[in-house]
């Protein structure tokens, strides 16, 4: 079986994240990580190839330490990894990256694609869905179960209130989410083989693609600027003891929030 | 004249409160010139063209087979389909977890921008320009379209609802063919917690960390919840300790909540929690520990023991309530 995991490189979850002067880009302190739902994407292809035999390939679109997250899975276990880290690639909207991506996945016969539901950068949220639509394939979105038989895979994934459990035929696309599974850490085997490794790369025009098609350029939505979130006035504490301050926050919440 | 096409979400009978939002938001375009149109997926109730109707011009009904069960590939063919057929300058849905699924693959096949998990729209700008959230609420990106039709979904409470009446619009039904190209099937949807009001869509959430310190103690949250017709959130320390549903957890790994008040009880405010919860509107934290960064996000805070606060509070409350 081949199993196609698209990751991304995010900044950390701790990383500083300020707006420049003029609100035209973001300034975020260069601390990086996977993201967070391509990790358990990466462990599920893992297991299903311990499990049913083939092979593992990671793709991500994305400059400078980005080919971490390409060693981080083959650190992990990955077979192959694919690097699209052509400016002209970059800083494009849910379509654009996805367009890009969908090509990069053709290239060769899967039979499974795995992402994150989300990057927790961006939060679009967007381009799993699309690039199952650009390959015209089914979707199972925010899965936490996945099982492989004759041909077909049966997902499970959280709805309101409940579960719910499809069946899509193979090909397919998978986005993952907490409850899938618990990543693996790699072996210091496998960080000194992600080392050596040599990551491939392929450039737009080997995807049949102009740069009008996709990064910026290609992209639908436009950023205009970016804004600071609302500010709160900061912590007002209700003094007394726990009697008084309860006393206090009901009197807020009735009065004042009118949520009684 | 513009036209906007909102997708109408049902939870049972009924519209979802974020569609209601959604419609309300439409209702007053109307009044700028714009024609409104929903559409709805499944057979509609009578409650719902009830709800509806009154703030559209057209309501919509998209049947088929297929439509009785949500697969993301049905309901995106379905309205991607009817989207053609209006020609609309936004097409607005509610970013729930529906929502986010099976706009994305509309994008795609009408060729359309989207901007999902939206907080804000200028309708009044030309380009029209929307707000949304990223890096988990740390800055805000105001976004534009390079063309229309173009796809927004917006997070539940973001708009005001505050629908009035008004004559009502037209219902037409359609009725589409196109099982045959669904490859999705819903094999069984497992309902666990029926009707209860889902963490996102709700006005009040009290939500309980590691402070609780045991899964039992969490009913001094439901009774709190329950007086002020809330909902009990969970940080993810809680739902990896099996003390609460996963479909509870607010954060960074589990849910965006932006309700109108939020009571942080027992938890640090751990980073990746603030990333769930801080467009909040208001936000009162209970911690034994003064520098919790969870007051670095509240507007109210209470230093103390929550064996001690929450009972007061639940008492008091109740005593106002004359229970
Ligand atoms: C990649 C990643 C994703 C994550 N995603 C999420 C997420 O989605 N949601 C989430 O919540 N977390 C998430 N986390 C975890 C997060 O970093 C914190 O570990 C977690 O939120 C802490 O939970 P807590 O506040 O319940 O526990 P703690 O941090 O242990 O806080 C407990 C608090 O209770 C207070 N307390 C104790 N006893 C009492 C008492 N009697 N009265 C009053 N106060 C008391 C303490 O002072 C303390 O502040 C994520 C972490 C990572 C690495
Ligand atoms: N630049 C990228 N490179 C590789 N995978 C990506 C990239 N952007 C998004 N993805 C995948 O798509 C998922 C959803 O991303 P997004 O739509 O941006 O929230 C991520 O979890 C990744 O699996």
């Amino acid at each position: 079986m081949n199993i196609v995991v698209l990751a991304k490189q995010v900044p950390d979850p701790e990383a500083i994240v300020g707006i420049r002067g003029d609100g035209t880009g973001l300034e975020i302190e260069p601390k990086f990580a996977t993201n967070l739902f391509d990790e358990f994407a990466l462990e599920e292809a893992l297991r299903l190839r311990e499990k049913h035999g083939g092979k593992v390939k990671v793709i991500t679109l994305g400059g400078g330490k980005a080919t971490e997250v390409l060693r981080t899975g083959i650190a992990m276990g990955a077979d192959e990894a694919l690097l699209l880290d052509d400016p002209a690639f970059f800083d494009g909207d849910g379509y654009a990256t996805a367009l890009a991506l969908s090509r990069a996945i053709q290239r060769e016969p899967f039979d499974l694609v795995l992402c994150g539901k989300q990057a927790t950068d961006d939060d679009r949220s967007e381009v799993g869905p699309m690039v199952a639509q650009l390959l015209n394939l089914p979707h199972v979105g925010g899965i936490t179960k996945l099982d492989i038989a004759d041909g077909k895979a049966t997902a499970e994934s959280p709805v309101e209130g409940g579960k719910a459990v499809v069946e899509v035929p193979l090909p397919a696309v998978f986005t993952a989410q907490k409850g899938l599974n618990e990543a693996r850490v790699p072996l210091i085997t496998g960080v000194m083989k992600a080392m050596k490794a040599q990551i491939p790369k392929v450039t737009p025009n080997e995807l049949g693609l102009s740069t009008e098609e996709i990064g910026k350029a290609g992209s639908k939505v436009r950023i205009e600027q970016y804004l600071p979130p609302k500010k709160r006035a900061g912590v007002h504490f209700i003094p007394g003891d726990a009697g008084e301050a309860a006393a206090e926050a009901v009197r807020i919440l009735v009065d004042e929030v009118r949520v009684i | 004249m513009e036209r906007l096409l909102i997708f109408v979400e049902t939870k049972g009978e009924r519209p979802r409160k974020v569609s209601m939002e959604l419609l309300s938001e439409g209702q007053k375009l109307r009044a700028q010139g714009y024609a409104v149109e929903a559409v709805v997926m499944g057979k509609a109730s009578a409650a719902l063209k009830e709800e509806v109707l009154p703030c559209v011009d057209r309501l919509v009904n998209l049947t088929d087979a297929v439509l009785q069960n949500y697969t993301a590939e049905g309901f995106a063919l379905a309205l991607a389909n009817h989207a053609r057929s209006v020609d609309p300058k936004l097409i607005l849905a509610g970013a729930t977890q529906v929502g986010r699924d099976f706009l994305p693959r509309v994008a795609v096949l009408l060729g359309a921008g989207i901007a999902s998990d939206v907080t804000g729209i200028r309708w009044k700008e030309e380009p029209i320009k929307v707000i949304r959230p990223v890096h988990g609420g740390r800055a805000l990106s105001e976004v534009s379209f390079a063309n229309y039709p173009a796809i927004v979904t917006t997070r539940p409470n973001s708009f005001p609802m505050e629908p009035s009446g008004g004559a009502p619009g037209e219902f037409v039904e359609k009725e589409l063919g196109i099982s045959s190209e669904v490859r999705t099937k819903v094999v069984r949807v497992e309902e666990v917690t029926k009707g209860k009001v889902d963490v996102t869509e709700a006005d009040v959430i009290v939500t309980g960390g590691r402070g609780l310190k045991g899964p039992e103690n969490f009913a001094l949250l439901e009774e709190l919840a329950t007086l002020l017709g809330g909902v009990v959130g969970a940080t993810r320390s809680v739902v990896d300790a099996k003390w609460r549903d996963q479909g509870d957890q607010v954060g960074k790994s589990g849910k965006t909540v932006s309700p109108k008040l939020y009571i942080a009880v027992g938890l640090s405010g751990a980073i990746h929690h603030i990333m769930g919860m801080d467009t909040s509107k208001m936000i009162v934290a209970i911690n034994k520990d003064s520098n919790a960064n969870i007051f670095n996000y509240a507007d109210y805070g209470i230093v103390g023991d929550l064996f001690e606060v929450l009972p007061a509070m639940t008492e008091d409350i109740k005593k106002r309530l004359g229970k």
